[in-house]
């Protein structure tokens, strides 16, 4: 317990660097807020949630998406986007809120080596680590956010689960 | 152009001076914080050793992906040169009458000049990367790899930006042209047919490719178009994900100083596409050679195939700071852009860039792929220099002066007892310097040159009698050109404080030079032959419990130079590694061997760090001065960069190696120190030259000097 408390810690750090906002939750308090309206597009499987949409040339406004790890060494979430609208939805929403369970937290990149592996094996597949919003330096080194995907990300980790 | 007058374009630039100038700072710090906890010479030694390969193994690893993803339906081209990769890519748009192709950022693309092919072929690419849009609308190319607009400002973009879109651009507002590039670039992804990407691994146990960056344009330009054409070079594969982790760790820490990028994406071919008649991507996959698949099999230059391209080399070259990406390199830039240049375009392209490196080899020790990157382009300049000769007043004067010691001396010696009428004693120091040097062009008068000494360091060491002490402990000292010339006081105040403490010093029966200047020149038969002087008149070894060196230059040359040009001599080689191994800066010397030292008087001390000693020998003097004087050592910033010397590079490049000095003195000015302490006769010659030139009061010491000046012996 102490050592995930102390890797949640490391996680958080990091996330916050890039400017996250992190969120701890349990899962009543969660499934008490969660409104399906705030979104246009909605995967986590844990609890069954489900709002599916191409996202296009438009954008959308915001989407949900559970990640299938976290990483501590990095602050980054890891995504299974091979599905097509999965992936369009969190380049083109503006706001991307990512939740994942506690228990999907690791510590190193290198643990989910295998992840990669399996997941990239087949005919396809898109695995995305995503540590903050779309961001550049490009002009004077003056750092913007949403260039060209997402202007804010959220982070939900659901402490007891 | 010729290259001098590139440079001073550059050097006249002041957007682009400041704006590499706060790069590199805040670069660094960055850097410190990305790395902490974590260990870097580990880090590096593991990306060093995955990517250490021949050529068979690189052909095992592509193999392998090449069947991963062929078995899926995937195409996978090999380019034998640059145009047959653009043909192929102009090809696959063609064959599906598209037009429009975004791509996201692809050095590799830069090489083989892709974009210039596929407009002559009437076709759009359009670039996605915001530095690399706002370089392709004005019509340049990148000036660095990782930040390839970093010489324009704000209001430089926003009148590229209004030119473009004909649209009102606020020119202090960075937030609204980013807004910009988001609308015009969005509607790109939508119109293209084909994306493409570059690899920054590629991990053959899968077929998978790994991308990193920032902004998220590498996955709109996979995701969004039917067809993904992936563009790599061989180098890029590597066995699996761990290994392919290894690198993700380094690269993005050494690039931009973040622990990681915002998006690391990992992509393996035939992901869902609803825009294809069957629902999935078509993928091709574009592996380039144009010259890189030989050199896995050469012994030195295989090492250039390890770089992972973070740009690391450039943010903390002090030349490239001056002039940046435009003239500091090719395509590619940086000191690897200096090699890659030499091995992908041929030594005639690279032949003068390669001179621009001043050797402080800051890159080699930066390089997340543990390239030793300045030894790398010593031997390029070796190569280009026999190729295409050298200055041919600096060969004549190497051939028939400096290679041959007697003459030298003699020469010299003439020198010292004629110069009178040009020296003046400096007001500020009390110094002999050269009054006036004549006919020296303007660029070059920015330093003070010292006096020649009246006498040289032997002939006083003789004369004097300091060759009679003698004692069971010995050391041999090597004064090289700069003590026995220039600063004889330098060596004779080491030999003292060393009898004092009852060691006998040996020296040289003739002196003669190590051979840097030629080998920094690019004249490796006078290096050669100098080397073999200096060998010859030195005593063996055996007999001493080390070699000591008052110049950091001329021992890094004993220790790593002198076993390169030996090694058809196997008796020379012996002897060049057994010194080699006994090689110590005084400083080191003085704290192993224990000796105390307290401070006299009131004088605070600063102190800057030979590129050399730090970089070739493996020592500073900093924490040794720090602990004996406390609270009177100030520490110098950026101590361990260069001071801008490098020899006859200061001649050569006198404008740069003024604006490198200038940054030092700045440093040295905000200390406030009085004194100056440092451990090369070189940088002694630099700084103090700077300083006397500025008229700036700052005392300028070598380390044995000042110890005899202004420390006594703890008993």
């Amino acid at each position: 317990m102490k050592i995930a408390m102390k890797l949640l810690d490391q996680f958080l750090e990091k996330s916050a660097l890039v400017g996250n906002n992190n969120r701890i939750m349990k899962i009543a308090d969660f499934q008490n807020e969660f409104n399906k309206d705030q979104f246009e597009y909605i995967h986590v499987p844990s609890f069954d949630l489900a709002l599916d949409c191409c996202a296009g040339e438009a954008g959308i406004g915001r989407a949900l998406i559970e990640a299938d790890f976290a990483i501590g060494e990095t602050g980054s979430v890891v995504i299974d986007s091979c599905n097509e609208n999965l992936r369009l939805a969190s380049c083109l929403a503006e706001k991307l809120d990512v939740i994942f369970p506690l228990s999907k937290l690791v510590g190193s990149m290198h643990d989910v080596a295998e992840f990669l592996e399996e997941r990239t094996s087949g005919s396809g597949g898109y695995v995305a680590f995503i540590t903050g919003a779309s961001r550049t330096a490009d002009i004077e080194r003056v750092l913007t956010v949403g260039v060209h995907g997402p202007k804010k990300m959220t982070v939900i980790i659901l402490n007891d689960l | 152009m010729t290259i001098q007058t590139q440079i001073d374009e550059k050097l006249n630039d002041k957007v682009l001076y400041q704006n590499l100038k706060g790069f590199a700072t805040a670069y660094k710090a960055s850097k410190v914080n990305a790395y902490k906890g974590l260990d870097f010479q580990v880090l590096r030694t593991k990306v060093h050793d995955l990517k250490d390969r021949d050529l068979n193994k690189v052909m095992q690893q592509f193999n392998l992906f090449r069947e991963n993803v062929e078995k899926h339906g995937c195409k996978v081209f090999q380019a034998h040169t640059g145009d047959d990769a653009c043909r192929y890519i102009a090809d696959v748009l063609k064959d599906h009458g598209v037009k429009y192709m975004v791509k996201s950022k692809s050095m590799t693309s830069e090489e083989i000049q892709l974009n210039q092919y596929l407009e002559k072929e009437g076709l759009s690419p359009i670039e996605t990367d915001l530095g690399e849009w706002i370089l392709q609308i004005a019509n340049e190319h990148p000036s660095h790899m990782v930040m390839p607009a970093i010489h324009k400002t704000r209001q430089q973009v926003a009148k590229i930006f209004s030119d473009y879109t004909g649209e009102e651009v606020d020119s202090e507002n960075i937030k609204a042209m980013v807004e910009i590039a988001r609308r015009f670039l969005r509607e790109s992804y939508f119109k293209s047919g084909v994306g493409m990407t570059g690899a920054n691994v590629a991990v053959a146990s899968t077929g998978t490719i790994g991308l990193i960056t920032n902004e998220g344009n590498a996955r709109l330009s996979s995701t969004v178009p039917p067809v993904h054409i992936v563009l790599v070079g061989y180098e890029k594969l590597c066995d699996d994900f761990s290994q392919a982790l290894d690198i993700v760790r380094v690269l993005p820490k050494s690039a931009t100083g973040q622990i990681i990028t915002s998006y690391t994406t990992w992509i393996k071919g035939r992901v869902p596409s609803h825009k294809n008649e069957d629902g999935i991507k078509e993928t091709h996959y574009v592996f380039l050679d144009n010259g890189r698949l030989a050199f896995f099999e050469h012994p030195k230059f295989k090492e250039a195939l390890k770089c992972i391209r973070c740009g690391s080399c450039a943010n903390i070259c002090p030349a490239y700071e001056m002039v940046g990406g435009h003239v500091y390199g090719d395509r590619y830039i940086g000191s690897i852009g200096l090699i890659l240049t030499a091995l992908y375009q041929g030594d005639e392209a690279a032949k003068d860039i390669l001179k621009m490196c001043i050797g402080c080899r800051a890159c080699s020790f930066n390089c997340p792929s543990g390239i030793d990157l300045q030894s790398l382009i010593s031997d390029l300049k070796l190569v280009v220099g026999k190729k295409y000769g050298i200055n041919p007043i600096k060969e004549k004067v190497f051939k028939t002066v400096v290679a041959k010691p007697k003459r030298m001396k003699s020469l010299l010696s003439l020198g010292a007892s004629f110069q009178f009428p040009l020296t003046s004693t400096h007001k500020l120091n009390q110094e002999k310097i050269i009054k006036t040097v004549p006919m020296l062009p303007k660029e070059m008068d920015f330093r003070k040159f010292p006096a020649l000494a009246s006498k040289t360091f032997s002939k006083r060491f003789f004369k004097d009698g300091y060759d009679q002490f003698s004692s069971q402990r010995k050391v041999f000292f090597y004064p090289g050109c700069a003590i026995e010339y220039f600063y004889p006081e330098m060596g004779l105040a080491m030999v003292k404080l060393l009898q004092k403490s009852g060691i006998q010093v040996d020296i040289p029966k003739t002196a003669a030079c190590c051979g840097i200047p030629s080998i920094a020149s690019g004249d490796p038969d006078n290096a050669k032959t100098m080397i073999y002087n200096t060998l010859d008149n030195l005593n063996d070894a055996a007999d001493y419990e080390a070699l000591l060196v008052l110049c950091p230059t001329c021992g890094g040359a004993i220790k790593h130079e002198f076993l390169d040009f030996t090694k058809e001599d196997p008796d020379r080689y012996k002897k060049a590694s057994q010194l080699g191994s006994m090689v110590t800066p005084v400083g080191k010397f003085l704290e192993d061997n224990n000796i105390k030292f307290k401070l006299l008087g009131q004088n605070t001390v600063t102190y800057h760090t030979p590129c050399h000693d730090s970089r070739s020998l493996d020592y500073s003097a900093e924490a040794f001065l720090s602990t004996v004087l406390g609270k009177q050592f100030i520490p110098l910033t950026d101590s361990n960069v260069c001071c801008g010397f490098g020899g006859t590079y200061s001649l050569d490049f006198s404008s740069i190696s003024n604006g490198i000095l200038n940054k030092k003195i700045e440093n040295i000015d905000a200390t406030q120190a009085d004194i100056l302490v440092t451990d090369c006769p070189g940088c002694v010659m630099q700084i103090n030259g700077g300083l006397m030139h500025q008229n700036k009061a700052v005392k300028v010491m070598h380390l044995t000097e000042f110890i005899e000046k202004h420390l006594v012996v703890v008993e």
